[in-house]
């Protein structure tokens, strides 16, 4: 079997080692778009990274970035940082992702920060930020729910 | 202002085909860098509902292991196609901003097979576009359903000839 998300051993070795490009790397849509992630310099979780690639323009009249391309980011973002911060390796299946648009996003460097709200037994509540130059001034705010699969083998 | 009592005869939009609405939206999504490298189609535009397909392509997985779609696919989707039955909704086409959007993942969406997303305006207000979307790729299995809600910028700020570029009619712009 390929090493992958539905590996436990493999999910376990890389949160492990805090490996996120790893993860990354198993995120076609993901790395497409241009996510990374670097080791937060004021904390001791992660901040996320989104390139300005000519193909997540969403409108080219302004410039600005495609609205869903930010969304898309957002999620992978509270998805990934999830499954570093959880108590376990466990594998979060997303349940539902809503996201406040408060800027325009312009085809420059984006950033993200994520808040795990609650880690319940089942179900977990993440809170993404997403900034650009400025952290105080957001472009968007998300928050997703997700169910958090068994940290033995899938439950789907 | 008057909320639904806009005039209704803008001649950019009023008795168009559903031929020239599809034609004019596919212009729309061509326009658009991210969707256009993607190779969104749209299938079908009757004001104020539009339907587009997403074909297959490896770029789109979220799990390669397990062999599923990325969510952020189905919500940038749902975006693209809320946002484009906005402007078929309206009685000139606007250029109008999301200010939300809100995602719910019925199951998952896997890979190898097409993404089909239509969406509907279901009110439209002097400042507002309300509308809601779905995903599905087997008919009657929705995979996603997305609520956008969009902001009116108004004709004023409108890039003059919008509607006519939309419709390929560059010479009355």
């Amino acid at each position: 079997m390929p090493e992958g998300f539905h590996d436990v051993a493999w999910l376990a070795r890389t949160r492990a080692e805090g490996d996120v490009a790893a993860w990354l790397e198993r995120l076609p849509y993901a790395r497409h778009i241009g996510v990374s992630a670097t080791p937060d310099g004021a904390g001791d979780g992660l901040v996320f990274h989104l390139e300005p690639h000519e193909h997540n323009v969403g409108n080219i009249l302004l410039p600005a970035l495609h609205g869903g391309v930010v969304a898309a980011f957002m999620e992978t973002a509270g998805t990934l940082d999830l499954m570093l911060s959880a108590r376990e390796p466990r594998l979060p299946r997303i349940v539902d992702f809503s996201i406040d648009y408060l800027r325009t996003a312009r085809v420059v460097p984006t950033h993200a920060r994520c808040r795990l709200l609650r880690e319940g037994r089942r179900l977990a509540n993440v809170q993404v930020i997403a900034w650009q130059e400025s952290e105080a001034q957001p472009v968007a705010t998300a928050r997703l729910h997700l169910v958090l699969g068994a940290s033995r083998k899938d439950d789907a | 202002m008057n909320e639904r009592d806009e005039p209704q005869n803008e001649p950019a939009t009023a008795g168009r085909s559903p031929e020239a609405w599809r034609a004019g939206l596919s212009r729309f999504v061509n326009v658009i860098p991210h969707t256009r490298e993607l190779g969104l189609e749209v299938e079908e535009v009757s004001p104020p509902k539009v339907r587009m397909r997403l074909p297959w392509r490896d770029e789109l997985l979220g799990d390669s292991g397990r062999g599923l779609v990325h969510g952020g696919v189905l919500t940038m989707l749902l975006d693209t196609v809320c946002g484009s039955a906005v402007l078929c909704g309206l009685p000139a086409p606007e250029v109008c901003p999301t200010l939300d959007l809100r995602v719910d993942h019925y199951r998952p969406a896997l890979a190898g097979k097409p993404i089909m997303a239509e969406a509907r305006v279901l009110r439209v207000t002097g400042a507002m576009v309300f509308t809601e979307g779905t995903l599905w790729q087997e008919p009657g299995r929705t995979i996603a359903r997305g609520i956008g809600n969009f902001v009116r910028l108004g004709a004023r700020n409108t890039p003059p000839g919008f509607a006519e570029t939309l419709f390929g009619e560059a010479g009355h712009a």
